[in-house]
């Protein structure tokens, strides 16, 4: 017998029993849409972390100092000066910081981070300029008195595109707005638009005295192995600090793309985790084709008998019987398919990351669906094919 | 040669505690276009003997030859190539497929013959107008009559233009006079050509047969020279 007249004897059958067979369906389908929506929200979730983590700067490495930072630091602007011309470093900004009240000059007033950087600080921290300038390596060189503000304190100020060339002023001393920057939006611990920038020789200066500096920010050049950069860096500092082999280092690097890469492999064990879970309702609905189809033999028992009667061989009845049985669970598969991503869609537009669709998970979910009407169904079309005829026959 | 030929069959339902013997030690044979009736009393075997001569049982003794194959040395899927190309079953209660349609009723045999769908319907249409049935077409079991059933139930036996038709009780359940018209069916059939083995426990039913034969407990009694 062809595929098509399986298909169209098993669809008939179908039709008789409608309600039978939604009912049926209706384990695969919460099934497959559970899958289907469980793994979309493991991934927009794990899309959401990578997109705030690159947010961040995916070549970004971070020096600190490792005795704590402050004036005790030991990392110095020197430093910083010296890295800068290690192979494959592409910019550096070094960091220092501090808390002051940043006013306007009709009275607006914000605390905030004034971060004293480098013009390279742009590109090391990927945040990009909505108004104006950034800092320039001139006006960093001479320590003028120029800010450019976050997105935050902009908003807090009350400041917009026409407050660039105004002044403010940082901790009472007067500065000049070159520019407001983009939001980037948070990324968990800090909000990253909460601060204003300027000339790292200017806080030096006038905020914090000393000479050691937080954080140094430095970002490998395209088509540079980080770890190669990071094991430079590390050797010029060691050297510059008369660190012996021996000895512990007085700083630590951080690297972006190591905690970029933990978070994906969380995440992406979270999204197997939730399909796992979700299998276990897709199994289910598969036991309860099996437990409808084992109805569904002894009921027709005669039906099998006659059909042997008529010619029927083994292999008819038991095809006819699975192709039952996967009808059952394509069409749940299918029906679920599209109730997962309707499911997703709405997460996604509730929890902000939008619509994912991933033609792999559907794939897979429908494979799956069809895994589950062939290993379900098997059993009990086996039982089906094996009757007796002459016992079938005179089964009431 | 005979069409079918039956030595020293028997047949016993082992049930654990006991044996049943529903037949013992049968021998007989059918030549082609012969209408033999099988004749006996409720419970002396016929049905069995019906379902061995069908292919649809295997008799525990004796050999049993079909067409000059030995149907003991054949395997199942053998076995249903001969019910399909070979035999046309009518059975004791109808057996009609539950709802499904008079002509797809009909046309089932030839889905196992891989008939294609369109040649299927025709072939059942026309062998349902030829009986008379071509206004039942798409009526469903539970809406035809006793006497239509069992005349759908002949068209599908028929379709396949078997060698062997066999007919258990085709009149058992029918008013006087339907089962006379489908008697005269077999009749009809007979002359045609047919080969027809008719099962009953009816001697007037028998009686339109060429010649019966005893069922009495399992064994032949008379009537019939063994083969
Ligand atoms: N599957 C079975 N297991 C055990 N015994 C059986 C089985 N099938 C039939 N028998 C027994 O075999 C004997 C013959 O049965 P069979 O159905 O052939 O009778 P029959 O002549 O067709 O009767 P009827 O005219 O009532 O249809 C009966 O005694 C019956 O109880
Ligand atoms: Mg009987």
């Amino acid at each position: 017998m062809s595929a098509i007249e399986l298909i169209r004897l098993a669809l008939s059958r179908l039709r008789r029993g409608r309600v039978r067979a939604a009912l049926t369906m209706l384990g695969v389908i919460i099934g497959v849409a559970s899958v289907v929506g469980l793994v979309s929200v493991g991934r927009g979730t794990t899309a959401r972390i990578t997109d705030q983590l690159s947010s961040l700067g995916t070549n970004l490495l971070t020096i600190s100092p490792s005795g704590g930072g402050g004036s005790t630091s030991t990392l110095t602007l020197d430093d910083a000066t010296a890295i800068a011309a290690v192979p494959g470093v592409a910019a550096v900004a070094p960091e220092i910081q501090t808390q002051a009240v940043v006013a306007t000059s009709t009275s607006n007033t914000t605390t905030t981070s004034v971060v004293g950087t480098s013009a390279d600080y742009l590109t090391v921290r990927a945040y990009e300029v909505w108004q104006g300038t950034f800092l320039s390596r001139i006006a960093v060189d001479q320590g003028l008195r120029q800010v450019v503000l976050g997105a935050t304190v902009a908003t807090d100020l009350g400041l917009g595109a026409e407050a660039v060339g105004s002044q403010v002023t940082i901790g009472g001393l007067p500065f000049e707005v070159i520019g407001i920057l983009q939001p980037k939006g948070g990324a968990g611990f800090a909000n990253p638009d909460d601060e204003v920038l300027v000339p790292v020789g200017v806080v030096r200066k006038y905020f914090v005295g000393g000479t050691g500096i937080r954080t140094v920010g430095v970002s490998v050049a395209d088509g540079y192995d980080m770890q190669a950069a990071r094991d430079s860096i590390a050797e010029l500092l060691r050297v510059r600090h008369g660190i012996g082999t021996t000895d512990t280092d007085d700083f630590q690097i951080f690297d972006q793309t190591q905690l970029l890469a933990a978070a994906s492999t969380i995440s992406g064990t979270l999204t197997l985790l939730l399909g796992g879970i979700a299998s276990i309702a897709l199994i289910v609905g598969g036991i309860g084709i099996m437990n409808i189809m084992l109805v569904s033999v002894r009921e027709r028992t005669r039906e099998i008998g006659i059909r042997k009667a008529l010619g029927a061989r083994g292999r008819d009845i038991l095809s006819q019987f699975l192709i039952e049985a996967l009808t059952l669970s394509l069409i749940g598969g299918l029906i679920g398919v599209l109730l997962g991503l309707v499911v997703s869609a709405v997460i996604g537009r509730i929890a902000g990351w939008g619509f994912i669709f991933d033609p792999n998970t559907i794939a897979v979910a429908t494979m799956f669906s069809l895994a589950v009407g062939i290993v379900f169904g098997v059993w009990p079309a086996r039982q089906a094919a094996r009757l007796d005829p002459v016992i079938a026959l005179r089964y009431e | 040669m005979s069409l079918l030929r039956l030595e020293h069959i028997g047949r016993t339902y082992d049930m654990g505690h006991v044996q049943v013997q529903a037949l013992h030690d049968v021998s007989m044979s059918v030549e082609r276009g012969e209408m033999v009736a099988i004749l006996g009393p409720s419970g002396s075997g016929k049905t069995t003997m019906m379902s061995i001569i069908g292919c649809l049982d295997r008799p525990t003794q004796g050999r049993y030859e079909l067409d000059g194959t030995d149907v003991g040395s054949l395997n199942d899927g053998a076995l249903a190539r001969i019910r399909s190309r070979t035999i046309g079953f009518v059975f004791q209660s109808y057996n009609l497929l539950p709802g499904t349609s008079a002509v797809d009723n009909v046309a089932t045999p030839l889905l196992y013959q891989g008939v294609p769908r369109r040649e299927r319907v025709k072939r059942a249409t026309a062998e349902l107008e030829r009986l008379g049935l071509g206004h039942r077409l798409r009526h469903e079991p539970t809406e035809l009559s006793g006497g239509e059933q069992q005349r759908v139930a002949l068209a599908r036996a028929l379709v396949t233009q078997p060698a062997l038709v066999l007919a258990d009780e085709p009149t058992g359940n029918l008013a006087v006079h339907q089962g006379l018209e489908v008697l005269k069916l077999f009749q009809d059939l007979h002359d045609a050509g047919h080969t027809i083995i008719l099962i009953t426990h009816n001697p007037e039913v028998a009686a339109v047969a060429q010649r019966s034969v005893h069922l009495l407990d399992g064994a032949v009694v008379d009537g019939e020279l063994a083969a």
